[in-house]
């Protein structure tokens, strides 16, 4: 499999999700199902390194990438991950310009509390995993 | 695109702000959001950051597709030095874990072949989730204080309900943007 197409795979399934392992559906079809370059085995094993370094869980991209193509498909998988980032950049600008409507403001106050609302189920579920490999360990 | 006027003015360096992305956005494991938080506590001491803009940003993160955290740092670079400092931001959040994973990957380790290293990593995930539970109160702890009690918390049953009935989360922003348009704040004569 070629870089690019590579590239393109990951970022399609990176710029369609909006959590860290929301594209794992689309890499599994493309690259395992579709162009068969990784195993099931590879994709958990990347996910599971993903979970296990520090910063974005999204990282077990870098390692599907490496799988996939070695380093350079490592450096392509960061690709993938950073790229849809710089969206932010016409968004964050474009409400800032419409800040100063009450309207505006208001709606972007409902969406500030809902990510908090959304956090809590994940940060609960993070937590009760944890505590039941804890006891486990016991 | 023109850099648009910060929401305060003061700023970090550049190059502290890579460091402290480097050093903030890289220590936690299993949640993003948990080093989110890292980052705010150490902008909000140094005056860089307030609860509101950590808001907007936030918001814009969670509407950006892709990996929330990196479009956090994007706005947050850009917010105080324009594209270098999107991309300093982005870099120095992704990069060093980057490294690590394609180091994990390429040695083909087994993470939990060690049991002090099973428990090591269960421990960091327990301290990830309640940083996680931290950066939820940060967000919503403006909204509760302010005049507008009632309407946020209002706004948190509607998200949960949405949420419970299984609607997406981006669904769910959508609709409260929705609800958010349509509640404006009444203007006091």
């Amino acid at each position: 499999m070629s870089l690019l197409l590579l590239y393109a795979l990951l970022l399609k399934a990176s710029v369609t999700s909006f959590s860290g392992v929301g594209a794992l559906p689309q890499i599994r079809q493309d690259l395992v199902v579709t162009y068969r370059v990784m195993t099931d085995e590879d994709l958990s094993r990347a996910v599971l390194f993903g979970r296990s370094s520090p910063g974005p869980v999204g990282l077990y991209i870098v390692s599907v990438g490496h799988a996939v193509r070695g380093v350079p498909g490592a450096l392509v998988g960061w690709l993938a991950l950073a790229s849809p980032a710089f969206l932010a950049i016409p968004m964050l600008a474009l409400l800032r310009r419409w800040l100063h409507l009450s309207r505006v403001r208001s709606a972007l106050d409902a969406v500030i509390v809902a990510s908090a609302t959304l956090l809590v189920p994940s940060g609960l579920l993070l937590a009760r995993d944890a505590i039941a490999q804890l006891a486990s360990f016991l | 695109m023109r850099e648009a006027a910060p929401l305060t003015s003061a700023r970090p360096p550049l190059g502290t702000l890579a460091w402290l992305v480097t050093r903030d956005a890289n220590k936690t494991i299993g949640s993003g959001m948990a080093s989110i938080e890292l980052l705010r506590r150490t902008l909000e001491r140094r005056g860089w950051l307030d609860d509101r803009e950590h808001g907007v940003f936030n918001a814009v993160a969670r509407f950006t597709p892709g990996t929330n955290v990196l479009a956090y740092l994007a706005a947050l670079g850009w917010s105080y030095h324009g594209a270098t400092g999107a991309a300093v931001g982005v870099v120095a959040g992704s990069v060093p874990g980057s490294v690590i994973v394609t180091i994990l990957t390429a040695a083909a380790a087994t993470v939990d072949r060690w049991r002090a290293v099973r428990v090591a990593l269960t421990v960091a995930t327990l301290v990830a989730a309640g940083l996680v539970l931290a950066n939820a109160w940060s967000l919503v702890r403006p909204h509760v204080r302010g005049p507008r009690v009632g309407w946020t918390l209002a706004s948190v049953a509607l998200a949960a309900a949405l949420s419970l009935a299984g609607a997406t989360p981006v669904r769910v922003l959508l609709a409260l943007a929705i609800w958010g348009a349509l509640t404006p704040p009444r203007r006091t004569p």
